[in-house]
């Protein structure tokens, strides 16, 4: 009988037995680093940190089913296959046989990541969850040049390029965008997509470096992982919209790098055209033929199209597909800048207000080929412009900074043009992803533009029976925050003054009867006193609530006044800094 | 063990004697007991010594599934009450079941093989079933860290802040800077790689030679007996050697007197030697004395002790038990206070496991705060924060247009990717 017996140095409990260092994973798997550390990456895989270190504090560790994980992968075999394959390349190469090498190169095996995908997310909104940074990453990308010592190629930076139009059309037809943060590093956008919120970032429009201290084998193999990712996720929503993935789009409009415009002109087009085309595909056999045909009929549906009229082409595609449910959010972001029409200038970032536009309902054009209207058309509403002077100007417009945009969509309301005119400082651009009311402090612009969304809401809404002043009242509790002792001892004390006064008037009236001014005097002191009364009566009722709590509440009491009192002295310091900017500068 | 010894077959004796007849034994016996009992067995045809066992008795049962089967002592007892309901302390191991209906699904999503041919692309999620694979754990994958993926920057960092934002990050930016700052500063000074010195001349280094010999550090060396100085035949070295007399000890005699005279008698005989006197030992000094100092000088002699008295033993016996007794004594009396202090103690227990629980919560929470901020320690390096991207004051004007925008976005990809633990940080210098 064999004997159970443990391999010499094989731990049989605690942290040495469940971690390893990747070194020792590296010979267990058998793989040399590169592989492994693309491995994890694609597979998702971490290196953790275990309690006890057992071979020392400098080392990675991994959790040992996360290795025995990767080993049963098919993916590595097929690495290796590929491996072996380019030894053979090589071989061929070094032998100067280029015919050899040639011929190897075009059958070499490929590996494809989308049973990955399925395994890392196996339902739709675990794939939305993640979606951040496989956005970010692809933008990223999209904008970089393409280099070859860091491997990135032409082609792949169209790829994501074309990728990301493709989510900003879909974004852009379904409304869900929700807030535009404009920041130094670049532009924070955030969606709502079947109740998850995805955030993502965009560089701005200028040329991008490549730094020293980044490794960019490690972000391109991320970007391989993502790029799958979101050519699914977009196949997904497509489909959603009954609109063909990939879009076959207007050549014309692609060379001119216009392929945001094309991809909604293609949405709403094959979105309108859903009911002619399964015809034409039961006719013809072989799918070549099928794709021209289809093709030659979009051609003909999209120059059918009226130039860009979202409004108009809605109630269309309403008719036709499964009615598109929509929440109140999604109602109001679209009807946001229904009816206006912008033209962008050519200084401006135009990509980003391209998907920003008809996201909120905007018909937008610019300047230069295949855009739907020019320059001198007469409805254009808004003109946005960043130049510090307008040259031509057409009177029928307004020119406005491009920052306004970006407010009135924080804002979702359309916000006075007059502080964003050509040629003034625009007022600060506020961060929508921060909540003032948990800071305590409401910068000014803000309370600005609460009055503006609440008398908004007063025209939009009237209701009936309830005057303005309850509208105001609850906005007014929301600017002053919670209620503190102060506050109240101030209310009695008003309360008081005005009882005071009333008394003053009162005597006051009885002087000029009796004709006698010494009621003045004593008048004074005791409206003095009854302050402090005031301050004293709101003191007793505090006391009289705290002695009345047990121990344990009457700790978490003042626990939380001391947390008030913090925030109060952090919002007390800004607003002294205010003052005495606003000293130095006057 | 077992095996049977090879002797020798040389011999008549041992010729006979080393062969063994056993088979030839064993035949004999077997063929006679067959005989005896009725025939040879594998003559016997097989239906009459097998039949196929055609019943359906119970299979015999593995060691293991009946070891489970045998139910505690505790849970025998608690099932003769019939109120009680067992909770089995043993549990069997639930098998799992193989989703290989899974896997057969998979197999027609794959996507097909023709790179070029992008149309046929399959939707991922198309026949979701909620809650699919929710029996199978190993494939709900965590996230690394409770860090976002993509972290909103504090509105100081907006193109066109308020003042006192902008205020606040840059104070931000200014503290990171300064952090760096003081630690080059505040910290210890490097090791340096090369230090500044004169190179000697080779008339410089004799001079230092002879300032050994010199008056200054001779008086030092002097007071020390066993110190020799001895320059060696090379120049450039100096060595100084504490010999032990181990040469001396071959002309030693047992008088004092010549041991003296061989050590000056030494000295006379070398130049350039100077050689310092053991000490002045008397001649009128005890035996033991000078055989004491001798063997101080070194000398391995073999040493003689006093002869201990029988006094001077009872004395120390005496003063031993005293000793005994007093810290017994003192030990008594310590545990007599520790009982009455009894309630003290207990309530220093408490207190003390008190501090320790608040200390352990204390660092549990602080750990937990920390994550959310850095990542914890992955590899030999340690994460190094990017710093704050927001417009200096002179920057800031308000246009879009006029915006320095960050062109590093990449690095701000990777150090989120390292901040969530994914990646491990690692050497500073990449690439050249």
């Amino acid at each position: 009988m064999p004997k159970h017996y443990r391999p010499a140095g094989k731990k049989k409990e605690g942290n040495a037995a469940r971690y390893m260092t990747r070194s020792q994973a590296l010979k267990h798997l058998q793989v040399n680093l590169n592989l492994f550390r693309r491995l994890c990456i694609v597979k998702g895989i971490f290196p953790r940190e275990p309690k006890k270190k057992v071979k020392g504090n400098h080392h990675t560790y991994y959790h040992v089913k996360d290795i025995a994980f990767l080993m049963h992968e098919p993916l590595l075999e097929k690495f290796r296959e590929i491996k072996t394959y380019q030894k053979k390349v090589k071989k061929a190469k070094a032998k100067k046989n280029e015919e050899l090498a040639r011929l190897l190169l075009t059958r070499q095996p490929t590996y494809k990541l989308d049973r990955l995908i399925r395994e890392r997310y196996p339902t739709f909104i675990d794939a939305l969850r993640d979606l951040d940074d496989c956005l970010t990453m692809v933008h990223l990308f999209a904008v970089l040049p393409a280099s070859d010592r860091e491997n990135l190629e032409v082609k792949r930076v169209h790829n994501c390029r074309r990728l990301t139009h493709e989510w900003q059309a879909y974004i852009s037809r379904c409304h869900a965008l929700r807030k535009v943060f404009v920041s130094v590093k670049g532009i924070y956008y955030q969606a709502e997509l079947e109740g998850q919120k995805i955030t993502w970032l965009t560089p701005h429009a200028i040329q991008q470096v490549f730094t020293n201290d980044v490794d960019f084998g490690v972000l391109l193999t991320f970007l391989e992982f993502y790029e799958t990712l979101l050519a699914f996720i977009n196949f997904k929503l497509y489909h959603s919209l009954n609109v063909k993935y990939p879009p076959i789009l207007d050549s014309r409009l692609e060379a001119l790098a216009a392929d945001l415009y094309a991809l909604s002109r293609y949405i709403d087009a094959s979105s309108r055209g859903m009911a002619v085309e399964p015809k034409v595909d039961a006719s013809s056999s072989s799918q070549s033929n099928d794709r021209e045909e289809s093709e030659l009929r979009l051609a003909q549906l999209q120059h059918q199209l009226p130039s860009s009229e979202p409004g108009a082409l809605m109630h269309l595609v309403a008719d036709n597909n499964k009615e598109v449910e929509e929440d109140e959010e999604t109602r109001v972001c679209k009807s946001l800048f229904k009816d206006l029409k912008f033209f962008l200038s050519r200084e401006v970032p135009r990509e980003s207000l391209l998907f920003v536009l008809p996201a909120f309902g905007g018909m937008v054009s610019w300047e230069g080929e295949g855009a739907p209207f020019k320059e001198d058309d007469e409805s254009i509403t808004h003109h946005i412009i960043d130049k510090p002077s307008a040259g031509h100007v057409y009177l029928s417009r307004v020119y406005v900074q491009p920052q306004w945009i970006y407010d009135c969509v924080n804002a979702r309301i359309i916000l006075p043009t007059e502080k964003y005119l050509v040629g003034r400082i625009p007022p600060p651009h506020l961060s929508p992803f921060v909540d003032n009311e948990a800071e305590g402090y409401v910068p000014d612009y803000a309370e600005t533009i609460k009055r503006l969304q609440a008398a908004a809401r007063n025209e939009v809404l009237p209701l009936p029976g309830v005057g303005k002043e309850d509208l105001e009242d609850p906005q007014n509790l929301l600017y002053a925050g919670v209620m503190s002792r102060a506050e109240e001892a101030e209310a009695a004390k008003n309360k008081k003054k005005m009882a005071a006064q009333e008394k003053q008037y009162h005597e006051e009236l009885k002087m000029e009867i009796t004709a006698s001014k010494d009621v003045v005097a004593p008048m004074v002191t005791e409206d003095e006193e009854s302050v402090p009364d005031a301050m004293q009566i709101a003191q007793e009722n505090a006391d009289m609530s705290t002695v009345l709590m047990s121990r344990k509440k009457r700790k978490l009491y003042e626990a939380m006044k001391i947390g008030q009192k913090k925030k109060k002295a952090s919002v007390e310091l800004i607003e002294q800094r205010k003052k005495k900017l606003n000293d130095a500068q006057s | 063990m077992g095996k049977k010894s090879k002797t020798s077959r040389k011999g008549k004796k041992a010729w006979r004697a080393n062969i063994s007849t056993e088979d030839i034994e064993d035949f004999f016996e077997k063929t006679t007991k067959d005989a005896l009992s009725g025939g040879n067995l594998s003559g016997a045809p097989s239906e009459d010594l097998f039949h196929v066992d055609k019943s359906h008795d119970l299979p015999v049962r593995r060691k293991i599934e009946k070891h489970r089967e045998r139910v505690l002592r505790v849970d025998s007892i608690l099932k003769k009450n019939p109120f009680v309901q067992l909770v089995p302390s043993s549990k069997p191991k639930l098998k799992k079941s193989k989703k290989t209906i899974v896997i057969e699904e998979k197999t027609p999503k794959q996507v097909q093989k023709n790179v070029g041919d992008d149309s046929v692309m399959v939707d991922l999620w198309g026949d979701d079933v909620k809650g699919e694979d929710e029996s199978n754990p190993r494939k709900i994958f965590k996230k690394p860290s409770i860090i976002p993926a993509v972290e909103i920057e504090h509105p100081g960092c907006s193109y066109n802040p308020t003042t006192e934002s902008h205020q606040d990050m840059l104070a931000e930016a200014v503290a990171q800077e300064m952090q760096k700052v003081y630690k080059t500063e505040l910290g210890p000074a490097p090791v340096p790689l090369t230090i500044e010195g004169d190179s000697l001349s080779e008339d410089e280094r004799y001079f230092l030679d002879v300032d050994n010999f010199g008056e200054g550090e001779d008086n030092v060396l002097k007071k020390n007996p066993f110190v020799q100085l001895v320059p060696s035949s090379k120049p450039n070295l100096k060595t100084i050697v504490i010999e032990d007399k181990t040469p001396r000890q071959a002309q030693k005699s047992v008088g004092d007197d010549s041991v003296m005279v061989d050590l000056l008698g030494d000295d006379s005989k070398e130049d350039l030697r100077y050689f310092l006197e053991v000490g002045n030992v008397g001649e009128g000094e005890d035996n033991e004395d000078v055989e004491n100092e001798v063997s101080e000088a070194g000398n391995i002699f073999a040493r003689k002790t006093k002869r201990v008295t029988r006094v001077e033993l009872n004395k120390r016996c005496r003063q031993k038990a005293l000793r005994k007794k007093v810290t017994k004594e003192k030990a008594k009396e310590k545990i007599l206070n520790e009982i009455d202090s009894l309630p003290n103690i207990l309530e220093e227990i408490a207190r003390e496991d008190e501090d320790k629980q608040n200390k352990h919560l204390r660092r549990v929470i602080a750990k937990e705060e920390v994550l959310k901020i850095r990542p914890p320690r992955l590899g030999k390096y340690k994460f190094e924060a990017p710093p704050v991207q927001v417009l200096l004051t002179e920057e800031m004007t308000g246009s879009l247009r006029k915006l320095k925008a960050c062109c590093t976005l990449a690095r701000d990809r990777f150090k989120s990717l390292e901040k969530r633990g994914i990646l491990v940080p690692s050497k500073q210098i990449r690439r050249f």
